[in-house]
């Protein structure tokens, strides 16, 4: 008696069919491509740079590595001075004010997060007599959320604010490790405290307490 | 073909992927309870296990080249975790070249411990682009893993295109291993394998 005989390895129908899947993406990919479909968000609007020369004077303060107590507490603040993005100068100066400076960067999701929050803080009082200003760093326009000045008009944000230069000085000489970062300047210029992350009211205002002196 | 085009591509690629996963753990969870299942699960296995590793390889292929385009064409820096995803998945392309090369059935036992640690790696890396604040309240100045450099059909970003190559591989593998002892079935009992996708 013969054994029946069969196939034991029939056509594979569904790998192919699986192969005209993937075939089909690359079509409409390229279909897309020629149709020149795609691209990312718009950049900046006329007259506007996300990044402009700012000058810094003074010694720059120590990277904010985490170390408490701080080794910048005390020191005077680096004077800052450039303009926002769409052209205004804004210059960050000891001035004889307390100052609560934040650097903030389009595509961290933690600013992202804290900008609104910090609008509605502003908004409810909190930061009075202090100088509240900010510096956009980081800029990368192949990064999601640019560009930065179209994100904060859409927070609402009225804070003045330094467009940085693409390398980033502002930010080196203020000693930014992390976004979002903040340094409170008392009124004789010297740093009183500083803070990297997402921050609460209550952390927020106790840098501005400690920016009053 | 710009950035955005290939990411169009392969988020196409990887809803495909996560397709092919999702009907494979249909078929699973289910093939012991019905019959009809049963028979469809031997005609999958019968269709994809004798190429199985070989699309295993062109999976591990288009992930590896979707990833070295990202960062030595679009210029998106790889973070930490998508590093530790690259040490998982670039590995995968020669030895599973090998398995096709030397027809190795047993190439799970090692490719599968790199998809299985990868593809939790990407689980993680995913759930970090969804709750930033599940490891710090802090993006590192140079390059946070929480930075979403693309989002395709809403939610697909590049750790999650990295998930579903990692699941289809695996998945793919055990297709491989599938096949393999129904082979070794058949030759026991050809009857009852017959008759199982009739």
């Amino acid at each position: 008696m013969t054994k029946p005989q069969t196939t034991r390895r029939p056509f594979p129908v569904l790998a192919i069919g699986f192969g005209v899947l993937v075939a089909l993406a690359l079509v409409v990919a390229l279909v897309a491509a020629l149709g020149g479909g795609g691209g990312r968000d718009g950049g900046p609007a006329e007259g506007v740079s996300e990044t402009r020369p700012v000058t810094v004077d003074g010694q720059a303060l120590a990277p904010d590595d985490g170390a408490r107590p701080d080794p910048a507490v005390g020191r005077p603040a680096p004077a800052i001075s450039g303009a926002s993005s769409d052209g205004q100068p804004v210059s960050i100066l000891n001035d004889g004010r307390a100052k609560l400076v934040m650097f903030v960067a389009h595509w961290c999701p933690h600013c992202r997060a804290e900008v609104p929050r910090v609008v509605q803080w502003t908004a409810a009082g909190a930061g009075q007599g202090v100088d509240l200003y900010a510096v956009s760093t980081g800029v990368n326009a192949d990064a999601p959320n640019y560009p930065p000045s179209s994100w904060l008009e859409r927070e609402g944000w009225t804070v003045p604010t330094v467009a940085d230069d693409k390398s980033g000085t502002a930010a080196d000489a203020w000693g930014l490790t992390g976004f979002p970062y903040f340094v409170a300047v008392r009124p004789d210029g010297t740093v009183a405290a500083r803070a990297s992350g997402e921050l609460d009211r209550g952390q927020f205002d106790a840098l501005v307490a400690a920016a009053h002196g | 073909m710009g950035t955005e085009n290939v990411t169009l591509f392969l988020a196409m690629l990887a809803v495909i992927a996560e397709g092919a996963v999702l009907v494979a753990l249909v078929v699973w969870a289910c093939f012991r309870r019905n019959p009809r299942v049963v028979a469809a699960r031997g005609v999958l296995v019968d269709g994809f296990s004798p190429v199985a590793v070989q699309l295993a390889l062109c999976v591990a292929l288009i992930a590896t080249a979707g990833s070295l385009y990202f960062s030595e064409v679009s210029h998106f820096l790889p973070c930490r975790l998508c590093w530790y995803q690259r040490i998982a998945m670039y590995p995968l392309v020669p030895i599973l070249a090998v398995a096709v090369w030397r027809r190795d059935p047993k190439v799970r036992y090692y490719a599968l411990p790199l998809t299985v640690v990868g593809g939790l790696i990407s689980t993680y890396h995913v759930l970090l682009e969804h709750f930033p604040s599940l490891e710090t309240s802090v993006c590192e100045a140079a390059n946070p893993c929480t930075l979403i450099w693309v989002r395709r059909f809403g939610y697909l970003t590049i750790p999650s295109m990295a998930w579903s190559a990692f699941a289809l591989i695996t998945v793919l593998l055990l297709v491989a291993g599938a096949g393999e002892r129904r082979a070794a079935r058949y030759e026991e009992e050809p009857d009852t394998v017959l008759e199982e996708v009739r």
